[in-house]
């Protein structure tokens, strides 16, 4: 009981994981970029959902839908403004550029918000616990887990049946030969890293009832979630998926077992994956 | 030619007289890191690896050095140079695996490498003293020469950290390093030719791996003590950064990037405390403007003649690690 | 205006219980023809809040209150430096070694974050100037790193453990449940709070490291271990710090295990904590602290000129911050010279009764600032009837129980 209970808890941050890697796995598929600023957005998605509360007095359920739509504009004229502008050069570029601009908007969060944060509850219709076994577990968590994985099946639906998603999916194997074959992949650019962040914002507001806001939380979430896209497979979707979800539920078991190496632990899967099989466990793509 | 020779004097009086322009234990760190990025640059910039995991030889090398020192009382700089053996020697199993690997999973296998020896050097407490570190290090010369003074330390360090950087010049300079530009360029042909591009890898890597542990000794015998933090992934995040910003495959990139980087960091203390909107602005700031770095672009405009104009690294990151050979 | 006047007197009376009447002028000798003091700690990253700049703040109004009441005291400035450490070991060291070289620093003062705390006592140890220990909370500043120049000034995880442990296990609960975050802060907590726990005659059933750093942010795997421990789990006790505090206390109360008869003892909590957690969040929890700032009426009236200065309430290392530059400068005072060994000499073995430090002797054998230490309560969200005031005083622990006994401490202050 206990141990299902632990895994099932370990897949709500798995929730979140999967929601990141997600969106850090399309824009990479596009822009063979790792955006580095995926954490500070995830983090403006929360205070979207905070500022949302108190000075509009808008409702959870809208913030649900609308912060997520702001962080993707902020996205998108991020992008049309200054990431353009390297694609030119070496990817690694654009990897320093959102390094950048994470500084500058976790610092000046900070400037405005101070460092420890501001509260945000969770919405009145989820308040509470449900009893599970001997444990009362948080109705919140069960309705994040939910959702998720309900945006989860609907990302990947889009990627499965619309032209976008096809797009996306045969750029990500492979840009060249998606441009060679008369696609203007680069059309969609802005717009796939709006959708990727816009997953990041709504990410944090799901976070947002559970953790504290604050300008520093995600700071430290870019290195693991990039791991698991790299575990899942570089080209697959559903990869970034099932071991954002697979990652939770591990480091939640060795968190009991073996909590020092909780934090260790999605690396050794990683290197091990990668001496075995370098694509990744999803990937099909071959690498070197 | 004249023009070169009055380039270097300027930069060699400008190293002389750096500890009388600042601080004398940040002018050290300059040269220090100045070291260490122009190492990494042997694997990013002439060989287009890119290694997330430096942090775990140049901190690897600073505990070395200190623990040394601390523990065992060898003198400086024995214990810089035994930190670059001794990173070296880490690295020799760590890249004989990830250089199996190309691209944005040689990357990514180094950084998991590099948490693994973050974790460990949090978890063996009784050898590195977890988060607090290895404190007290003491700065021992051999023959009962002071080196208490950061200037005398400065002007000691320097013709060490001189020496690592003509080794690193050398290298890519070398038939070594012109094996690794081919790699770079294109590793399938440089096979076909019949060089051994894995072992010639392994080599480069290793090289890197050990300057940069010794410029992590001659770092920790500066400060006096080495913490965690040197081995965390933000350490391997500073060092691409100071790269990036002075230039990829450039000679002196890597010693401006860690010049503006250092000072930035330093000046911001104490003028500032919203440090991090200020050196992100710099950062986006200097990436737009001068987009191949400060010396990447620079030294064509003001260097003029066929050694000037080096061709920029190819992407890196992209999963099969050349892109022309994926389709 | 009136009332403004009043305060200050009344400050100046509380301050004045520490110093003599008023010295004589100028007879103070100065090396560089003034005094230097430098604040270094975290301005702009997860400890901001703690001290950062207002710690800066309150070092400038010691400075200034100083000048009021020895008019010519110090013939020269006295100049308040600071730097923002960034959390950077080596940031903060190469800090302070350039305060101490090149502006002539008399002495530094505050540096949170364990490890930058350590390298700057080694800092000071080298230069011979003083290094005035607040914010850190690591005891090795006065056992294995500690020197003749640095003093730890206001509260070290001892004095946290001892209060907080002692008193939860006294009011019945003995079974407990530790959760510490796997850093040096966190391990030397859990030694300390494992030590008390059963020196009260309490259980430690187990204890646990939490990731560090820990991306997730999340601690409730550690919530639903707690549930399942064998014989039932009595007290939760929490070592976070910062934002992973804040964090693990909104899961705490999201799993809904107060309901369930598991209480939460926390071991380091700033009234910043309280701030950003509301009290109602943690309300009856019992926490050790320093000092706080609506004690009586004595740290009332400092507290409320800091207020007029800063527009917020206090925390504790902001008023040691306070009361580490003045007891510095009175020892500057009474030294007549800034020179590092005659200001030592003075501070050690000092007594005195100030707003800050109660029953204060600065220890000669350690450099440890002994004084009162208070087991406070955080309010019903009810009782608090002004902003910031969340907590109240419980009881004292009296300054001879508070801190390390001598015979535990290993400290060499030979060179």
């Amino acid at each position: 009981m206990e141990t299902i209970l632990v895994v099932f808890n370990g897949l709500i941050n798995g929730a979140f994981y999967a929601l990141l890697s997600l969106g850090l796995a399309v824009i990479f598929g596009m822009l063979r970029v790792v955006n580095f600023m995926h954490g500070a957005l995830y983090m403006l998605g929360a205070f979207g959902a905070f500022l949302l509360g108190t000075v509009f007095g808008v409702s959870f359920w809208w913030a649900l839908i609308v912060s997520p739509i702001a962080v993707a504009i902020v996205g998108f004229v991020l992008e049309r403004t200054l990431l353009r502008r390297l694609y030119d050069l070496d990817v690694l570029y654009n990897l320093l550029l959102t390094f950048g601009l994470t500084l500058f908007i976790q610092d000046a969060m900070r400037l405005r918000f101070g460092i420890q944060g501001v509260p945000y509850p969770a919405p009145p219709e989820l308040h509470g616990v449900v009893a599970v076994g001997f444990m009362l577990f948080p109705t919140y968590r069960f309705f994040v887990l939910v959702f998720s994985v309900m945006i989860c099946l609907g990302v990947w639906w889009l990627l499965e049946h619309t032209r976008i998603g096809m797009v996306i999916r045969a750029s990500t194997e492979n840009a060249t030969l998606t441009r060679a074959l008369g696609v203007d992949v680069d059309r969609w650019i802005p717009l796939v890293f709006a959708f990727g962040v816009a997953l990041a914002g709504l990410a944090g507001v799901l976070a947002a009832p559970m953790y504290a806001v604050s300008p520093l939380m995600g700071g430290d979430l870019i290195i693991t979630t990039f791991a698991i896209v790299v575990i899942g497979g570089m080209g697959s979707i559903l990869g970034s998926v099932v071991t954002a979800f697979g990652v939770g539920a591990l480091s939640a078991l060795a968190s009991v077992y073996y909590p020092a190496a909780a934090n260790l632990l999605v690396f050794v899967i990683m290197a091990v994956v990668l001496l075995l099989r370098p694509a990744g466990l999803f990937g099909t793509a071959e690498g070197g | 030619m004249t023009q070169r020779l009055l380039g270097w004097t300027a930069l060699a009086a400008l190293a002389l007289a750096l500890p009388w322009i600042m601080y004398p234990v940040l002018a050290t760190d300059i040269v220090t890191w100045g070291l260490f990025a122009a190492a990494f640059d042997i694997l990013l910039g002439y060989t287009g690896l890119l290694s997330f995991g430096q942090a775990a030889y140049f901190g690897g090398g600073a505990y070395a050095a200190g623990l040394l020192a601390q523990r065992a009382g060898v003198p400086f700089p024995l214990n810089a140079l035994a930190a670059g053996v001794i990173a070296g020697a880490m690295a020799l199993p760590l890249m004989g695996l990830a250089i199996r690997r190309r691209g944005i999973y040689f990357a990514m296998i180094t950084l998991a490498f590099a948490e693994m020896v973050f974790y460990v050097t949090n978890e063996w407490r009784s050898l590195t003293g977890g988060e607090n570190g290895v404190q007290g290090i003491p700065r021992v010369a051999p023959g009962g020469l002071s080196l208490a003074s950061p200037v005398v330390y400065y002007y000691t360090a320097l013709p060490l950290a001189v020496l690592g950087l003509l080794l690193c010049w050398r290298i890519v300079r070398s038939p070594l390093g012109r094996v690794l530009l081919a790699v770079r360029e294109n590793e399938v042909r440089t096979e076909m030719l019949g060089y051994p591009v894995t072992r010639y890898k392994l080599i480069a890597a290793v090289l890197s791996c050990a300057i940069s542990g010794f410029a992590g000794g001659l770092w920790v015998i500066n400060h006096g003590f080495v913490a965690l933090d040197a081995v965390h992934w933000s350490t391997s995040g500073l060092v691409l950064t100071m790269v990036l910003l002075g230039g990829i495959g450039t000679r002196l990139g890597p010693l401006a990037g860690a010049a503006l980087v250092l000072y930035l960091r330093d000046f911001l203390s104490t003028w500032t405390d919203a440090w991090g909107v200020v050196t992100g602005v710099i950062f986006v700031a200097v990436i737009l403007i001068f987009r191949r770095g400060i010396v990447g672009t620079l030294e064509p405009l003001i260097v003029r003649g066929p050694r000037a104009g080096r061709a920029p690294a190819e992407p890196t990151l992209s999963p099969q690690g050349d892109p022309e050979l994926s389709s | 205006m009136i009332k403004w006047a009043a305060l200050l007197c009344a400050a100046l009376l509380v301050l004045g219980i520490a110093g003599y009447p008023a010295a004589g002028q100028g007879t103070v000798r100065l090396t560089h023809g003034k005094l230097v003091l430098a604040v270094i700690n975290d301005q702009s990253g997860v400890y901001a809040d703690i001290s950062g700049k207002w710690g800066v703040d309150a070092v400038r109004m010691a400075v200034e209150d100083f000048q009021k009441k020895y008019p010519g005291a110090i013939p020269g400035a006295i100049d308040v430096l600071s730097a923002d450490h960034q959390n950077k070991p080596d940031v903060g060291a190469s800090k302070a070694a350039e305060f101490y070289d090149r502006d002539n620093a008399d002495m530094v003062i505050d540096v949170p974050t364990s490890s930058v705390g350590i390298a700057i006592a080694h800092v000071a140890a080298q230069k011979h100037r003083l290094f005035f220990a607040v914010g850190a909370a690591t005891t090795a500043l006065s056992n294995e790193d500690c020197n003749k120049y640095t003093f730890h000034y206001g509260y070290d995880t001892y004095m946290l453990a001892n209060g907080t442990a002692i008193a939860v296990v006294k009011q019945g609960s003995t079974q407990w449940y530790i959760v510490y975050p796997n850093y040096a802060f966190g391990q030397d907590m859990n030694a300390k709070f494992s030590a008390a726990v059963q020196h009260a005659g309490g259980k430690v059933l187990l204890s646990d490291p939490t990731p560090f750093p820990n991306p997730t942010e999340d601690f409730s795997t550690f919530l639903i271990k707690a549930r399942t421990l064998r014989p039932r789990l009595q007290v939760l006790g929490a070592m976070q710090a910062g934002q992973d505090l804040v964090n693990l206390i909104k899961q705490y109360n999201e799993f809904g295990l107060r309901q369930q008869g598991v209480k939460l003892a926390i071991g380091l909590l700033f009234l910043s904590d309280i701030n950003s957690l509301t009290p109602a969040a943690i309300q009856g929890t019992v926490f050790t602290t320093a000092w706080y700032w609506n004690m009586d009426k004595d740290t009332r009236a400092w507290a409320d000129r800091f207020y007029a200065r800063t527009k917020i309430r206090p925390t504790f290392p902001d008023a040691g911050d306070y009361d580490g530059a003045w007891q510095y400068l009175e020892a500057v005072r009474r030294a007549g010279t800034d020179d590092s060994d005659k200001v030592v000499a003075q501070l050690e073995g000092y007594k005195f009764n100030d707003f800050f430090a109660r029953h204060a002797l600065i220890r000669k054998q350690d450099h440890v600032l002994v004084h009162d230490a208070y087991l406070a309560e955080v309010k019903a969200p009810n009782d608090v009837k002004e902003p910031y005031d969340f907590a109240k005083i419980d009881t004292t622990i009296p300054a001879a129980q508070a801190f390390q006994p001598l015979s535990e401490v290993h400290c060499n202050m030979a060179p």
